[in-house]
């Protein structure tokens, strides 16, 4: 069903790839080379082959934790995201003020900058003081550490990145459930199906194309997650919440190298990158018929 | 009619940026993220003098500032001037990144700052950066929690200092959990940058230990000393074992709101705090001199931020004739005026004798004089911190002190092997 | 007698099994409501509040927590009058609005190429521009910043707008949106003689508003929350943005809390205001739909 016009093609996709080649893997690509070279010192920096590499696989103890940590957060966060997303889109599509209100509710998080949730996070969960324990209290729960403890910090950084992006896929859904005809629901209204049956049978499989990019592209963020660590925890407590970013950020900015960072970022492309085809492939082959 | 200056002020640098006059050169100055109509108002009288100079003051956010100049001075683009972390001095002038100073300078300019100070601009016997700020250490406490559990003040006369065996008792008497929950309402002691090496190295100091090779390369055996994890239990201790501190308050905003709010009785604190803790009305602060180990050494944490003139400047004059402004007396003595930050210079303390009477400054400056201790100085600094930073961190969440120490060694030389 | 009753009855359990159904789902909209405003009325309270400090509200909580009892502008207007953050607000709408309008053209015709041509290397293209947004922003900063340098572009207005005016993530979601739309629809055009280009303006994009909107939203933002690009890339004090305006109010000696606040406050406005103008205009279709 597509046209076969490949001068048509090349010409819609141009614009856009010199954009990106340009800005995106023009960079991507040195920062790949620079995986391949030793640390910056005074002197010019030596080409090292895959020792940066061999490094982190055979003896940097706190790249594997990271990289444990880094799959658990993902692993957890992205299907809750997904699901609290598409949960959101059920309960708040539709006509009414009220609705509308709740919507741009859900959304606000997107809009406020990271850094300024992360701070007012920070201070709801202070530990000892912060509103989430005095609404605890109040509720005659004990007070809990939250970031302080190495049980639940990770935890936090979970439910904080769900509430923050589950408002901002909704919005994909609901763009999704709008471009499906409603002659589809009014037939199927006809052979008398409950508006439960409706949403099974017709809109969720109908979202197959967005759930696939909602699923992807939640998937990629959450492997990438880098400000909240930064501004919440610092990696910490002992190493709990070190993500993969956080600890390449460290490498490039702090410990001043950059030949370990790249190659910990390009191991992590690498990784969502295959992560991100298969997703692809099992949606196509569970929605598609 | 403060605020009616800054507005024509601000009024006055957005027409200057727009339209810059004929033959200006513009000064490109990276500084830290301090309120823009406060720095304006240190910068007003500089604007006067130098209409020939048109400056572009990046305002970088404090946690975005260290990133945004390692980037901009790798580039070929850097900043004319830029603001420095005094122990970075070593990093950025190994790298080549600043200009030496020594000939822009005489004897007579250089003996105006303490002489610490000016030390600290110092890397392999040439002057890179220029003192722009100092700072000290003490034990802040409030009056009325010791009164209210009736526990005798701290002394607080100059040099006259409790060991910290005796904080931590005290500590312990005012950690109170009335409520039984686990959740003290008042913690003993708070310290206020409780995982920087700043603050928590002069522990390990005072027990006689050195945070690094003098030759500034290596940590084995230094920050793993004997010395070091005795220190490092004691403050183990304070978050785990006698729990008059609160564990996971990393960031000092928070911990003085903690202080400022009667939820702590100490505070180890920077002298900002004798402005700061002003917005606090309710209750009243008291200063006593920074402690130390019974039977070792009295010292002080010091340092503050510097000012220093890219390498690569094309425009070396005007550069310099505005680092040598911002660090002149005018400036700095508008800054302290404005901030309640410690001025490196000597002039300003004899010129505003009403601000630094004031007991608690008296306590400081006694401090800065006597017991100040600065930070070791290497070209890996920023990795040293960081390292031990994060092990702190860990001591404090639980970790085993020598064992935390001990991988922080080892990690710190692997990152240091590259300036060896 | 006995029949009236017992439609009467017949009648209100209906009612009250409409009612009874109905609960979960109320419930369900004010635990929604009440998790995602508490933290944003809060910061919102605390925008209205008298600078002071931090946790006088917040222990022990009362209703004080959440509604000031003396309410103020005075943060709104120091952030203004002395912080300039006007200027950054304008700086930042200016790269955001050209970002977005540069890049619903590039992006969607780029999606529309993957979605209805078939090409030699189909597959590697896409690829690549999966690669486009995997790559983490900040491991590729660096590099992006030599290109940028490179190309003359360091402090322009240009080298904020032009890295985010091609979007893998963008070119992804137009080309997910534009597969479905039949393709029977484009021959028949095209049986009339009609260019790929015609096509693709006055019968692909018109149809295709959702996804415009939610590509739009998504451009949008991502320039909006922009900080650490700007600080290395457009540096000049007269480029300054509104995040950069932002995160200067937290410091490590101080910081000034209720301009925080307020400045947060102020700088969700803009992308809620979109957000707003265009669910008005792409979810009136869904106002008919049976599926509640």
């Amino acid at each position: 069903m597509t046209s076969r016009d490949s001068k048509a093609a090349v010409a819609f996709l141009a614009p856009a790839l010199i954009l990106l080649g340009f800005f995106r893997l023009w960079p991507a690509a040195r920062s790949l080379a620079e995986s391949l070279r030793g640390w910056s010192g005074a002197e010019a920096r030596a080409f090292v082959g895959l020792a940066n590499y061999r490094y982190l696989f055979q003896e940097d103890p706190v790249f594997w934790s990271s990289v444990q940590v880094t799959l658990k957060y993902a692993v957890i966060a992205s299907p809750i995201t997904v699901a609290a997303a598409l949960g959101l889109a059920f309960l708040l599509r539709g006509k009414g003020r009220r609705l509308s209100f709740l919507r741009t509710l859900c959304f606000l998080p997107s809009a406020v900058s990271l850094s300024v949730m992360a701070v007012v996070w920070g201070l709801m969960l202070d530990p000892y003081y912060g509103l989430a324990n005095s609404i605890l209290k109040r509720l005659g729960v004990p007070p809990q550490p939250f970031l302080s403890s190495t049980n639940q910090a990770l935890a936090c950084l979970i439910l904080i990145a769900v509430w923050r992006n589950a408002g901002y896929w909704m919005m994909f859904f609901l763009a999704g459930m709008e471009s499906i005809p409603k002659e589809v629901y009014e037939a199927s209204a006809l052979d008398g199906a409950s508006s439960q049956q409706q949403a099974w049978r017709i809109t969720i499989p109908l979202l197959a194309r967005t759930m696939s990019f909602v699923l992807v592209a939640n998937t990629t963020f959450n492997f990438v997650t880098f400000a909240p660590v930064f501004i919440l925890t610092r990696g910490g407590p002992i190493g709990s919440t070190n993500l993969l970013m956080y600890e390449a950020y460290k490498s490039a900015f702090v410990y001043l190298d950059p030949g370990r960072a790249m190659a910990m970022s390009s191991l992590t492309l690498l990784g969502v990158l295959i992560l991100s085809i298969v997703q692809l492939k099992l949606a196509r082959a569970r929605f598609e018929c | 009619m403060r605020r009616f200056t800054a507005l024509i002020i601000a009024a006055a640098a957005l027409v200057a940026v727009s339209a810059p006059a004929i033959g200006a050169t513009t000064l490109e100055v990276v500084w830290m993220g301090w309120p823009k109509n406060l720095v304006d108002m240190q910068l007003e009288d500089f604007r006067r003098a130098n209409p020939d100079i048109v400056l572009d003051v990046q305002l970088v956010p404090f946690n975005q500032l260290f990133q945004t100049l390692e980037v901009r001075l790798a580039s070929g683009r850097p900043p004319d001037v830029f603001i420095v972390d005094g122990p970075m001095t070593a990093s950025y002038a190994e790298r080549g990144y600043l200009m030496p100073l020594d000939a822009h300078l005489d004897s007579r300019e250089l003996s105006q700052w303490f002489p610490a100070s000016v030390e600290a601009c110092r890397y392999k016997g040439k002057l890179y950066t220029l003192p722009y700020a100092t700072s000290s250490v003490g034990l802040y406490f409030n009056k009325d929690i010791f009164r209210r559990y009736n526990v005798e003040l701290l002394p607080e006369d100059p040099g006259h200092r409790l060991a910290w065996e005796q904080v931590a008792e005290i500590a312990k008497r005012l950690t109170i959990d009335a409520s039984g929950d686990g959740q003290p309402e008042v913690w003993g002691l708070i310290i206020e940058q409780c995982d920087r090496p700043y603050q928590v190295v002069p522990f390990a100091e005072s027990k006689g230990g050195r945070p690094l090779s003098p030759d500034g390369t290596t940590s084995e055996g230094y920050v793993n000393s004997p010395a070091f994890v005795e220190a490092a239990t004691f403050y183990w201790k304070l978050f785990n074992d006698w729990k008059v501190s609160p564990k996971g308050i990393m960031q000092a905003p928070i911990a003085r709101e903690y202080f400022g709010n009667g939820k702590a009785a100490m505070m180890l604190g920077a002298e900002w705090n004798i402005a700061q803790l002003r917005n606090f009305s309710d209750s009243e602060f008291g200063l006593s001199p920074h402690p130390y180990f019974a039977g070792g050494r009295a010292l002080t944490p010091t340092g503050g931020w510097h000012v220093g003139i890219s390498s690569k400047t094309a425009k070396r004059d005007a550069a310099l004739r505005f680092a040598k402004y911002i660090t002149g007396h005018d400036a700095v003595a508008t800054w302290a005026k404005l901030f309640g930050n410690a001025p490196a210079r000597r002039d300003v303390y004899a010129s505003m004798k009403d601000v630094f009477a004031n007991p608690m400054w008296q306590t400081l400056i006694y401090e800065m004089e006597k017991t100040a201790s600065p930070r070791p100085v290497t070209p890996g600094y920023l990795e040293y911190e960081s390292v031990l930073k994060e092990a702190f961190s860990s001591i404090q969440y639980g970790a085993d002190p020598a064992a935390a120490l001990d991988s922080a060694a080892k990690q710190i030389d692997r990152e240091l092997r590259k300036y060896r | 007698m006995q029949s009236r009753k017992c439609g009467n009855t017949t009648q209100s359990r209906a009612i009250a099994g409409r009612i009874v159904r109905a609960i979960p789902r109320e419930a369900l909209l004010l635990a929604v409501a009440a998790i995602y405003l508490l933290p944003l009325w809060w910061v919102t309270a605390s925008s209205l509040r008298p600078a002071g400090s931090l946790y006088q509200y917040a222990i022990p909580i009362s209703w004080r927590t959440f509604f000031p009892d003396e309410l103020t502008l005075a943060n709104f207007a120091n952030i203004f009058a002395k912080l300039d953050f006007g200027q950054a607000m304008s700086n930042t709408f200016l790269v955001s609005a050209i970002t977005v309008a540069l890049g619903l053209v590039v992006n969607s015709m780029a999606g529309f190429a993957l979605a209805k041509f078939d090409f030699p290397c189909k597959r590697l293209v896409f690829v690549i521009i999966l690669v486009t947004f995997i790559a983490p922003f900040d491991a590729i900063v660096i590099p992006l910043h030599q290109v940028v340098s490179d190309l003359g572009l360091i402090n322009t207005r240009a080298a904020l707008i032009l890295p985010a005016v091609g979007n893998g993530l963008a070119i992804f979601l137009f080309k997910q949106f534009f597969e479905g739309i039949p393709s029977e629809l484009l021959e028949s055009a095209r049986t009339d003689g009609a260019s790929w280009w015609r096509v693709f303006w006055q019968i692909v994009m018109p149809i295709s508003l959702p996804a415009i909107a939610t590509a739009a939203v998504m451009m949008f933002l991502f320039q909006w929350n922009s900080l650490f690009w700007p600080l290395i890339a457009a540096f000049s004090s007269r480029f300054r943005m509104v995040q950069v305006a932002v995160a200067t109010q937290i410091a490590a000696d101080q910081t000034h809390w209720a301009n925080l606040f307020a400045s947060a406050v102020m700088g969700s406005l803009p992308p809620i205001i979109l957000f707003l103008l265009l669910q008005k205009r792409y979810l009136k279709g869904i106002a008919g739909m049976k599926g509640e």
